[in-house]
């Protein structure tokens, strides 16, 4: 277990360092950010003085160990546009993404699961069709277009809801609902063929060949085995939850971290995008490695699989 | 116990009502696909106007105009040859996207199976790390850096889902190279090139086909999602997400110019995702 947890932790840690790399080579080689934050008229001599001033004037090995060490300090640069720590821009919204994504996953677990589980015990039902249906055409409608139907129906014919922006709860509503839709959507769909596939499964007849009532089957055998699968997927959207509605945030003029990651693209602030490229890494890598020890723990065969070397 | 037998009754109906025939969503999906590739073909011949051809007396029309069979947009040019050409530059964004994802997934499918080892362990690396990582913040990192020419943007799109193909195939590749064929051309003296791509790859492919079109869809959102946001596909040109996100401006005033490109995207993905689940069920029991 102990290696199992080590193995895991280098892991994450390699991951975080590959996506650090990647953010460096990305950003750095693509372009003359001196130029284009500048212009292309700004004089030569406050071109050299801005290079020398971010460090771009040394050569490119030089700049990735910097940066790399100044990354292990909690340094992450200024915002190129503002002035400021990126840091602390970035962190400063993280507040109002997870007042959207947090209820959001809330709603996604509340529907997805008990609608998943139930298609899968009353399987070909007519409620089973109307749960599939819902579900293909949940995953398949962008949240652009459900959020942008929204809007349309809610806000601008019925007048009931604002068509985006903050101020009150009443804010919240839509942009909620249209990033729990597509969510719940995904999990129902992914919850029902974990319990059609644990459904089908031998251990399942002995039980209740023993038996066993229906009911009891479902909850001491059914539950806990397709909970494994669905870890892995619940997992991704935690992980998401920082990052995970840029596109809705966008629809609804929503200040959070998504929308100051488009505007921070479309102006080449280097410093944030790095920033929050690094933070969303980070949260991935880190509800991945959750995943990891919760599987661990439900299904102690893997934990021993993988500590020794297997794949 | 009666639940169990009717599950398990139920299970098996359904069973033997797949094999007898093709049920009509999938008909009906694969006439849509058909129709779409169609009008993606031909939209030069069947585009009633120049996409980007103005006609400033009839702004902002709105659908059954006389002249304009959807209405026109702000400068007063006509959704439907709009929508038409959309419809070819999403359609060729997806498939080029799918095309390279599928190569060169299965490439380092079948590197990371032939070489083992190390290099197994870095592409398995860099697999995980792909799956991870929400590819909408990587790819609005890279376009913005990179600027955004379409080719460029299409080979963007093909690092989505290259991971899933990376590992379908290494771990085909590694059951193929057990069996008796792979070993017997090996035998016969067949280079690894020609053994991968003549005999494995054949034999593979049906799981590998039916990955591409559960893929597929995912692709035309991201793309759609992207031009959304203003960074995926620039206008002049203009695709399916760049005309809602253009459209979205006229909201209030001219709901049609979003509408029409909002029901293609989720028409298009929705049959292409139920023909994909359908050959899913069919053929590969192993992707499930």
């Amino acid at each position: 277990m102990l290696r199992f947890a080590a193995i895991r932790i280098l892991r994450a840690v390699l991951t975080i360092a590959l996506v650090v790399t990647f953010a460096f080579l990305v950003l750095r080689l693509s372009g003359d950010p001196a130029r284009s934050i500048m212009g292309d008229d700004a004089s030569p001599e406050a071109m050299a003085a801005f290079r020398r001033e971010w460090g771009l004037d040394q050569p490119l090995w030089a700049q990735y160990l910097h940066y790399f060490a100044a990354i292990l300090h909690g340094e992450l640069g200024r915002s190129m546009r503002g002035g400021g720590p990126a840091l602390d821009l970035v962190l400063g919204r993280i507040p109002a993404t997870l007042m959207l994504t947090l209820p959001a996953l809330l709603m996604k677990l509340a529907i997805g699961i008990p609608a998943g589980i139930y298609a899968a015990l009353h399987r070909d039902s007519a409620i089973d069709r109307a749960v599939m249906v819902t579900a293909v055409a949940g995953y398949t409608v962008p949240s652009f277009v459900l959020g942008l139907v929204l809007v349309q129906v809610l806000a601008i014919w019925f007048a009931w809801l604002p068509t985006g922006g903050t101020g009150s709860l009443q804010h919240l509503i839509l942009p909620i609902i249209t990033l729990g839709v597509g969510g719940a959507a995904v999990l129902a769909r992914f919850v029902r063929s974990a319990m059609l596939e644990v459904l089908g499964q031998p251990y399942i007849r002995t039980a209740s060949a023993k038996g066993i009532p229906w009911a009891a089957v479902v909850r001491g055998h059914a539950l806990p085995n397709a909970a494994i699968p669905t870890v892995t997927i619940v997992g991704f959207m935690v992980g998401n939850l920082i990052a995970g509605a840029v596109v809705v945030e966008s629809v609804f003029s929503w200040p959070g971290l998504g929308n100051l990651l488009v505007v921070s693209v479309t102006a080449r602030d280097l410093a944030v995008v790095q920033c929050i490229l690094l933070l969303v890494a980070v949260a991935m890598v880190l509800s991945n490695l959750i995943v990891d020890f919760l599987y661990g723990f439900l299904d102690p065969r893997l934990a021993e699989a993988n500590s020794t070397g297997g794949h | 116990m009666i639940m169990m037998e009717k599950v398990s009754e139920t299970a098996a109906g359904t069973r033997k009502n797949t094999n007898r025939r093709i049920p009509f969503l999938v008909i009906a999906s694969v006439l849509w696909i058909v129709f779409v590739v169609g009008v993606a073909l031909l939209a030069d011949q069947i585009a009633p106007y120049q996409y980007t051809a103005l006609d400033l007396p009839n702004r902002l029309a709105s659908p059954f105009h006389p002249q304009h069979l959807l209405g026109t947009d702000e400068l007063g040019r006509d959704i439907l040859s709009r929508l038409i050409v959309s419809v070819r530059i999403s359609v060729l964004v997806a498939l080029g996207a799918t095309l390279i994802s599928a190569c060169f997934g299965t490439t380092m499918g079948f590197a990371a199976a032939h070489f083992r080892g190390r290099i197994e362990q870095f592409i398995l690396m860099l697999a995980d790390f792909q799956a991870a990582m929400p590819f909408l913040i990587l790819s609005l990192s890279v376009l913005a850096f990179f600027g955004n020419a379409l080719p460029l943007f299409i080979g963007l799109m093909g690092f989505y889902g290259w991971e899933r193909y990376a590992r379908i195939s290494r771990g085909l590749a590694i059951s193929a190279s057990a069996q008796g064929y792979a070993g017997a051309v090996r035998q016969l003296g067949a280079s690894p090139t020609r053994v991968y791509l003549r005999h494995i790859l054949p034999n593979i492919s049906s799981t590998l086909i039916v990955s591409m079109t559960l893929t597929f869809p995912e692709i035309i959102l991201m793309e759609s999602s992207l031009s959304f946001l203003g960074l995926g596909v620039q206008p002049p040109l203009t695709s399916l997400g760049n005309m809602v996100g253009y459209g979205r401006e006229y909201m209030t005033r001219a709901p049609w110019i979003m509408f029409a490109p909002a029901v293609l995207i989720v028409t298009t993905t929705l049959a292409i995702s139920l023909l994909g689940d359908w050959l899913r069920d069919r053929l590969d029991k192993g992707l499930q």
